[in-house]
């Protein structure tokens, strides 16, 4: 557990430091936003689906941002050997890189819902309270499937390039489910009609984080 | 007689099609000290990365403390220390912080006193708030060295513990070692001649393309003379 805790200590602070992960997912989902708006035109501004897909895009992108750069700390002065000599279990690094990923997706996603509401005209109401649960969800699976993918594309040439090749596609049934639940919630719809879409995100998370947990020493390792 | 720290047979690695170590054959008695010393890209690199457990070898297989270096659980591989290259250091974090971290993955007792003593024993406690980025290349090798050794292991594998140090760094790195060896640690560096340190024996070995000679004496390797292996090779 000190391992664990010492790693998300450590990325938080360079983090707080620099603050270019934080800040860059925040700028691109807004770009995101302000693209999507402009492209959709005035007619669909106002509609529920048309906001949770764009809030899905920009959730995408940041999270892959997010994780590139948790990881990205590791391979400035090979520090990732570091971490692989010394006696942490890979299993709990990835659980603290995920964690980091998380934290980074969750503060890029409160302000992309900010921007959302703003942007497609919509209320700050219980129907954004409804979508907590499923971005959390949303975000925990995304963060697993991207850390362990960026621990891959790390290693390789234009592994930037790399990341939303092998991500996107995987991640597709997940993307759909939250897109579904997502425009549900915000059409003020309660969380319990919603229940087919929140099981295949919880079927794909519990998924991911498993994969993630099991198979990061053996991507992570450089060799 | 003391049982190997380090033992390889027959250990190759090759990236590609370009062989960079061949049939090593390499022992390591615990509390003893071994220089390898060669040329650059003879492959002394590649082998403490293999010995450390960061590189699997091609053929053959290494051993360190009778484990694999392959599968090297987590209580072998606290008990190795590796000063690389690169430092494995994070440029944004001071040099308290870093060691402060490292002392934490170790589960050292109090890692802010360990980070305190070390800085103070490499001589950089007057920068230890100072971040890593804006450190040179000598006071970032004596970092490493701080970070290699702070928790006392039982081997320390130096990638030229002395490359990029003035005479002060290079001072204070042979004292660690000197250190090292005095508490039973096993002590193996790589160099590209053979550097002197006072009240230190060590062996030496020569590696030149892959290929690794133990000499019995320094002088060997000094004069440049026909190298007599003594591993039959």
């Amino acid at each position: 557990m000190s391992g664990f805790a010492a790693v998300l200590r450590k990325d938080l602070r360079l983090e707080l430091r620099s603050g270019e992960s934080t800040l860059a997912l925040l700028a691109l989902s807004m770009l995101v936003l302000v693209v999507l708006v402009f492209a959709l035109g005035a007619a669909r501004v106002r509609s529920v689906d048309a906001a949770a897909g764009a809030l899905w895009v920009a959730m995408v992108f940041a999270g892959m941002l997010g994780a590139n750069r948790a990881l990205l700390a590791e391979r400035d002065n090979g520090a990732i050997r570091g971490l692989l000599l010394s006696p942490l279990d890979p299993a709990t690094l990835y659980a603290a890189k995920l964690a980091a990923a998380l934290i980074f997706m969750a503060v890029a996603e409160v302000g992309a819902v900010v921007l959302m509401v703003l942007f497609f005209n919509l209320e700050f109401d219980a129907s954004i309270a409804r979508l907590a649960p499923i971005l959390v969800l949303g975000a925990i699976g995304f963060s697993a499937l991207a850390t362990l993918l960026s621990a891959i594309t790390g290693r390789t040439r234009g592994g930037d390039m790399l990341l939303p090749i092998l991500a996107v596609p995987i991640f597709v049934p997940a993307l759909i489910a939250g897109v579904k639940a997502s425009a549900a919630a915000l059409a003020g719809a309660p969380l319990e009609s919603m229940g087919d879409w929140l099981k295949i995100m919880i079927a794909f998370d519990v998924l991911f984080v498993t994969a993630g947990y099991l198979l990061f020493e053996h991507v992570v390792d450089e060799d | 007689m003391s049982a190997p720290v380090v033992e390889t047979h027959s250990l190759a690695k090759t990236y590609g099609l370009a062989p960079v170590l061949r049939e090593v054959q390499l022992r390591l008695l615990a509390g003893a000290g071994a220089f390898i010393v060669g040329g650059n890209g003879a492959g002394k690199s590649t082998l403490l990365r293999m010995l450390a457990g960061l590189e699997a070898p091609s053929s053959g297989h290494a051993l360190v403390f009778g484990q694999d270096t392959r599968r090297l659980a987590a209580r072998y591989r606290r008990r190795i220390g590796l000063m690389a290259h690169q430092s494995f250091l994070y440029p944004n974090l001071t040099a308290r912080e870093n060691l402060e971290f490292y002392a934490e993955l170790y589960s050292l007792g109090d890692p802010r006193a360990s980070a305190h003593q070390w800085l103070g024993r490499v001589g950089l406690a007057h920068v230890a708030d100072t971040r890593v980025r804006a450190f040179s290349r000598g006071m970032e090798q004596r970092l490493s060295a701080a970070r290699a050794m702070l928790a006392e292991p039982a081997l320390l594998l130096l990638d030229e513990p002395f490359a990029s140090l003035d005479h002060d760094g290079a001072e204070i790195v042979a004292a660690l070692i000197r250190g090292a060896l005095e508490r039973g640690a096993s002590v193996l560096a790589t160099a590209h001649a053979i550097p002197e340190i006072d009240g230190v024996e060590f062996a030496v070995f020569e590696i030149s393309r892959g290929r690794l000679m133990q000499h019995t004496h320094k002088e060997e390797v000094r004069r440049g003379g026909r190298i007599r292996s003594l591993l039959g090779r």
